[in-house]
């Protein structure tokens, strides 16, 4: 009886996040899912949107932009956060000060950040008159696809290393001071301290950021639909812009959850193999 | 017994503070949500003049940007949302909307919309005959230049004369004199930059048809002779440094008022704008044509539709006849905000009123748009795939305006548009 009566209150607490997991997670999912099988005017399953987005030009390099997007922004911005966190845990003046500053793009929201960028970087903007006192000539930017996706890394890391900084300097004050002074009494240098203590002590928060960071890339869409739509020829059309497209302005739904069933799985198994790279040996 | 006493009274203050919420909503008037993609100050005066005779009816009145037009629509009325009852549409996009069930039928209102709309005006509002908006404003383009920029260059004023009507080949060439002579930025500036609204006569005034043919325009045509020369013509723009790359359609107009641009194509919209710019001395000239073909300019605008998920059809109604059909209501949106008005009877009150603005322009303003709705203005082509259309047109002149290669750009862009354009038929 009192088994079943603690179950009872444990439901109720627990009601309110599994109806929002429900209506807000699962039955999107699985309207997504629906909607991927039902070819236009169609009424019964069939992987026609499936086989129309795998043949479609478009769909396929904005899968590979996504790709080459994510190879690329990750890495960059953890390396840059786990920097900014190993000089900010130092103990620098004004550290306080230092770390609002970098974090402080988080608190603005991305389509804000991506109209200010946009006008830095305008022909006659801020970025090119920079450039300009150092002697370089003018940049394109955005109009250019060799460098738009770069734009729109620097973009999305201007707004996003304050943010896993933050995780990271967490990480790094859990860190026992006892290690560094046993390692010192061993002799180790700066390099191995970081490389022998750090790093292995930095693993779980590193892997949430790593995780973390990973899915929110894979989910960037108002910077590149505020500043570049997609282009220019397509070189920064990342699946979300794609997927947007589809659905709100073409209006086609059949084709739009296809692409975001196929996001879903490319996301999964990357943060499978993610975690998988992750773990402790030692755990498994 | 205190506990069923405290329940019972507690049960009686919420029955009567929801009934007096209640008679509070009985008293309240009924809101009408209209979505637009104009600034608050163009229907500010026709909403307080609306409501002022409908006490019992209130204007939500909500603005997107009008690129974000298309998503919201798709987003909330194809959600079946009641929150939008009333909404501007571009005409071109009715069928498509229409299509996908998106407007609801407005049968009652024909003979009203005949009373008010020429034939043409009419056909832009409907879908396989049956009449889906109400007409609201059309559109022409009108070519703008800088006197104080010509004055500086030694060159002579454009002739605002129909029969002097320049070739593109004429414009540029003068553009090109005026910057040098001038040290102007910018010769030769179109508005609303990459979008096919703007850049269709190019195309189709050399001989390149709409882009779309067939039955019921849902076959591309966008790599013909006429379309290549004409995206020669506007890749040319740009790599001549005529016109800017990385400034967007919103922010153009700017480079006008600060006096950089030798010409700027542009709808009379601008005129409220450029007139209240002190120290800018413009005049206008008919917008350039292709001497092989016939002048072309663009044409149509916003029409005005109700959800058929709206709250309250019959309140919105009211409003979209208000701004649509009676000559007043039509009339105080175009003060605030000067657009061509498809009703009749407030056209005539509307080029007056363009033409008293300014001495100096307002005449010539008059005579070219008088002209050019009469005789050189081309629609878009009317096709349930015409948004598709558009969006894939759209980024394709943002690609060629970046320096891509024109005949992949046009031959990608046919591509795609065969793949996008089979799934809707």
């Amino acid at each position: 009886m009192s088994k079943w009566r603690n179950f009872t209150v444990a439901m109720i607490f627990l009601l309110p996040a599994i109806l929002s997991v429900v209506v807000l997670r699962l039955w999107p999912a699985l309207l997504a899912l629906h909607q991927s099988l039902l070819a236009p005017r169609a009424s019964v399953y069939s992987f026609d949107n499936y086989t129309y987005i795998f043949t479609d030009p478009v769909f396929l390099n904005s899968v590979w932009i996504t790709l080459l997007y994510s190879i690329i922004v990750n890495p960059l911005q953890i390396a840059i956060s786990l920097g900014l966190a190993l000089l900010m845990n130092n103990k620098l003046p004004m550290t306080g000060f230092w770390r609002s500053v970098v974090l402080l793009p988080v608190a603005i929201p991305q389509s804000v950040s991506a109209v200010v960028w946009a006008v830095a970087f305008r022909p006659d903007g801020l970025l090119n008159s920079l450039l300009a006192v150092f002697g370089i000539g003018p940049q394109r930017y955005i109009t250019s696809p060799d460098q738009a996706l770069g734009s729109i890394i620097l973009v999305v890391s201007w707004i996003g290393v304050g943010y896993w900084m933050t995780m990271l300097i967490a990480g790094l004050q859990d860190i026992p001071k006892s290690l560094y002074e046993a390692v010192t009494i061993d002799g180790a240098n700066a390099w191995q301290r970081f490389r022998y203590v750090t790093l292995p002590q930095l693993r779980r928060p590193l892997t949430f950021v790593l995780v973390a960071d990973t899915v929110a890339n894979f989910l960037v869409f108002a910077p590149v639909n505020i500043l570049t739509n997609g282009g220019p020829e397509g070189s920064t059309d990342l699946i979300m812009n794609e997927i947007y497209t589809s659905a709100f302005i073409n209006g086609d739904p059949g084709s739009a959850s296809a692409a975001t069933i196929v996001l879903v799985v490319l996301v999964l198994v990357i943060v499978l193999i993610q975690f998988r790279m992750m773990s402790d040996r030692s755990e498994r | 017994m205190q506990r069923i006493g405290k329940g019972a009274g507690l049960a009686g203050l919420a029955a009567v503070f929801l009934m007096s919420a209640a008679g509070f909503a009985f008293a309240d008037p009924v809101t009408v949500n209209f979505l637009t993609a104009e600034k608050p100050e163009t229907f500010a005066t026709a909403i307080a003049q609306f409501e002022k005779e409908n006490p019992n009816i209130k204007i939500n009145f909500e603005t997107v940007p009008f690129d974000s037009m298309v998503p919201t629509i798709e987003a909330r009325i194809g959600g079946h949302d009641s929150s939008i009852d009333v909404f501007l549409v571009d005409t071109p996009r009715v069928p498509a909307m229409a299509n996908s069930g998106y407007l609801a039928k407005i049968n009652d209102e024909w003979d009203k919309v005949k009373a008010v709309a020429n034939e043409e005006a009419q056909g832009v509002l409907t879908y396989k005959g049956d009449l889906y908006a109400l007409p609201f404003w059309t559109s022409t383009q009108l070519m703008y230049y800088n006197k104080d920029l010509f004055d500086k260059a030694g060159v002579p004023y454009p002739s605002p004369e129909e029969k002097d009507r320049m070739t593109y080949e004429e414009t540029i060439d003068i553009a090109k004199k005026v910057m040098k002579g001038s040290g102007a930025k910018w010769g030769f500036i179109p508005e609303q930059i990459d979008r096919y609204y703007q850049l269709q006569p190019i195309f189709q005034g050399a001989g390149g048809g709409t882009g779309l043919t067939g039955p019921d325009n849902l076959t591309p045509d966008v790599t013909n002779e006429g379309w290549l020369k004409g995206a020669k013509f506007y890749a040319s723009l740009f790599a001549d440094n005529i016109a800017p790359r990385g400034i967007t359609d919103d922010q153009m107009s700017s480079t006008f008022t600060s006096g950089q641009d030798v010409f700027y194509i542009g709808g009379p919209w601008q005129f409220t704008a450029f007139n209240a710019t002190k120290g800018l001395h413009y005049g206008v000239a008919p917008v350039p044509y292709w001497k092989e073909g016939k002048p072309q300019t663009p044409t149509d605008s916003w029409g005005v539709s109700i959800s058929p998920y709206a709250a309250h059809p019959d309140e919105a109604k009211k409003w979209a006849e208000y701004i649509t059909l009676n000559p007043e209501g039509a009339g105080l949106v175009v003060k605030a905000n000067p657009i061509i008005p498809v009703n009749k009877e407030a056209y005539g009150p509307y080029i007056d009123w363009i033409a008293g603005l300014d001495p100096k322009v307002g005449p010539d303003a008059k005579k070219i748009m008088t002209y050019e709705l009469a005789d050189t203005a081309v629609s878009r082509p009317r096709s349930i795939g015409y948004v598709a259309f558009e969006t894939v047109m759209n980024k394709a002149f943002s690609d060629i305006r970046n320096g891509s290669d024109v005949e992949s750009t046009l031959k990608q862009a046919q591509q795609q548009l065969t793949s996008q354009l089979r799934r809707i038929q």
